[in-house]
């Protein structure tokens, strides 16, 4: 199964909310594994440890706090859409990369969807190289496993902290193992490490 | 569905078969012929609120109780989630522990990939257990002191210092890692082990898994959603009467 966009929904409606997730199941690459109303304390916050792609927001819902949201999720390369009606000022929809209109038939609002998913996963090839690692992200696993941090890593290859933060995404994009116990296996398995190795450091 | 006092408890389960676990924490056996949800709550001493609050909780993933919150006490929920604890502890884990044991002589997994996933297995183990030590030591007595102080009316120093240093809101966030062990453990299952003639101890150990993940999932959800904003609202009492 390729890698999905993780999407998260703020909006207060259960009847909006419900028919929001039906179309979100209709699109493989996005799944929706969080809903909010808008009325969650430290909402942001909780937004951000979930670490969504997309954020769908109904903006009417969070009233005067829309502005500081949207910025904040913009900041963290969140892809914010908007889930406005016909009476949604327009400088309120400037606020998001995109707008689905709630009075916009099925096949438009899916055909947005997709646009959503297209948009994020075109951009890094997701879907061609699934559990293909390139040599630099192997040498990087191989570090990991060791127990070496991000930052002895970028010394110790001579590389940018942010250059392995993505690598380290990458990886875990590509295999579906988030733990470092659970890449420490992996790469057994695959010999891609020797238990004598590790046991050595 | 809306579960209701009125319906028969065997109706209920023929409908939704996940909820067996559930209702043997309430001590309710098999065998209970046609009584309804309301005659088993009188006959075994079950407080009627709750338990509609959690069957229908684990049953729909969208039912919130937001009027329900009050209706019953914080120590009948604690009591509940230290008796999943005690079927996670006490049966689910040695269970799937056993599975991953015969995996050794009923397979021919090569010894080195058996003894990978045997160790993952345990460190994932020893996690949960930590984290449900942590529970049942740090945050229920909490619980249950704060809702003994607003009940006496009697509201130590020690409680206020304890809420100010550790609010419930600080405790949702801990349950991530543990979570992502467990999708790593089914992943690796799934995609990275060497392919074997005779995997169906696999596909049980995997099915243990994903019934695992579903009940810890619905456990934390009914720590969300119901505990924490019940907790929230105690302290929040008590932090106005104290001004």
């Amino acid at each position: 199964m390729p890698q999905r966009l993780i999407v998260i929904l703020v909006e207060g409606s259960y009847i909006i909310q419900s028919g929001i997730e039906l179309l979100i199941q209709e699109i493989p690459d996005l799944v929706l594994t969080e809903v909010y109303d808008g009325t969650e304390k430290k909402l942001v916050d909780k937004i951000q440890q979930k670490k969504p792609d997309v954020v769908i927001i109904n903006p009417n819902i969070l009233n005067e706090t829309v502005r500081s949201v949207a910025n904040q999720l913009n900041k963290n390369g969140v892809f914010l859409v908007g889930l406005v009606d016909n009476n949604t000022p327009d400088n309120l929809c400037s606020l998001f990369k995109l707008c689905m209109n709630i009075n916009d038939g099925k096949y438009e609002l899916l055909e947005i969807l997709k646009n959503i998913a297209g948009n994020k996963t075109s951009g890094n090839a997701k879907k061609t190289t699934i559990s293909e690692l390139t040599n630099r992200e192997l040498t990087i696993l191989k570090q990991v496993v060791f127990g070496l941090t991000n930052q002895e890593i970028a010394d110790k290859l001579f590389l940018s902290i942010h250059t392995i933060t993505t690598h380290r995404k990458n990886i875990t994009r590509k295999l579906g193992i988030k733990t470092v116990s659970g890449l420490t296996v992996y790469a057994l398995i695959n010999k891609i490490v020797e238990l004598g190795e590790i046991e050595q450091k | 569905m809306l579960i209701q006092k009125e319906m028969k408890l065997a109706d209920v389960i023929h409908h939704d078969h996940k909820l067996v676990p559930v209702i043997n924490r309430f001590n309710i056996h098999l065998g209970f012929g046609d009584k309804s949800i309301e005659d088993l709550c009188v006959e075994k001493e079950i407080n009627l609120e709750f338990f509609l609050t959690i069957l229908n909780a684990y049953h729909d993933h969208k039912y919130f109780p937001k009027k329900h919150l009050q209706s019953f006490p914080a120590s009948v929920l604690v009591n509940y989630l230290n008796k999943s604890h005690r079927y996670y502890l006490d049966y689910k884990l040695p269970e799937l522990e056993d599975f991953i044991m015969k995996l050794a002589e009923k397979t021919e997994l090569d010894k080195a990939t058996f003894t990978l996933l045997k160790n993952f297995f345990s460190e994932y183990k020893s996690e949960l257990i930590q984290h449900i030590n942590r529970e049942e030591e740090r945050v229920y007595p909490y619980v249950l002191q704060l809702e003994s102080a607003i009940e006496k009316g009697n509201i130590s120093p020690e409680l206020i210092r304890q809420m100010d240093e550790y609010p419930i809101g600080d405790y949702e966030t801990e349950h991530d890692n543990i979570e992502e062990k467990l999708f790593d453990l089914k992943n690796i299952i799934i995609k990275y082990l060497p392919e074997l003639k005779n995997d169906d101890l696999l596909f049980l150990i995997l099915k243990e898994l994903f019934e695992l993940e579903n009940d810890l999932n619905d456990h934390s959800r009914i720590e969300n959603m119901i505990l924490v904003p019940k907790v929230e609202a105690m302290e929040f009492s008590i932090k106005t009467r104290n001004q």
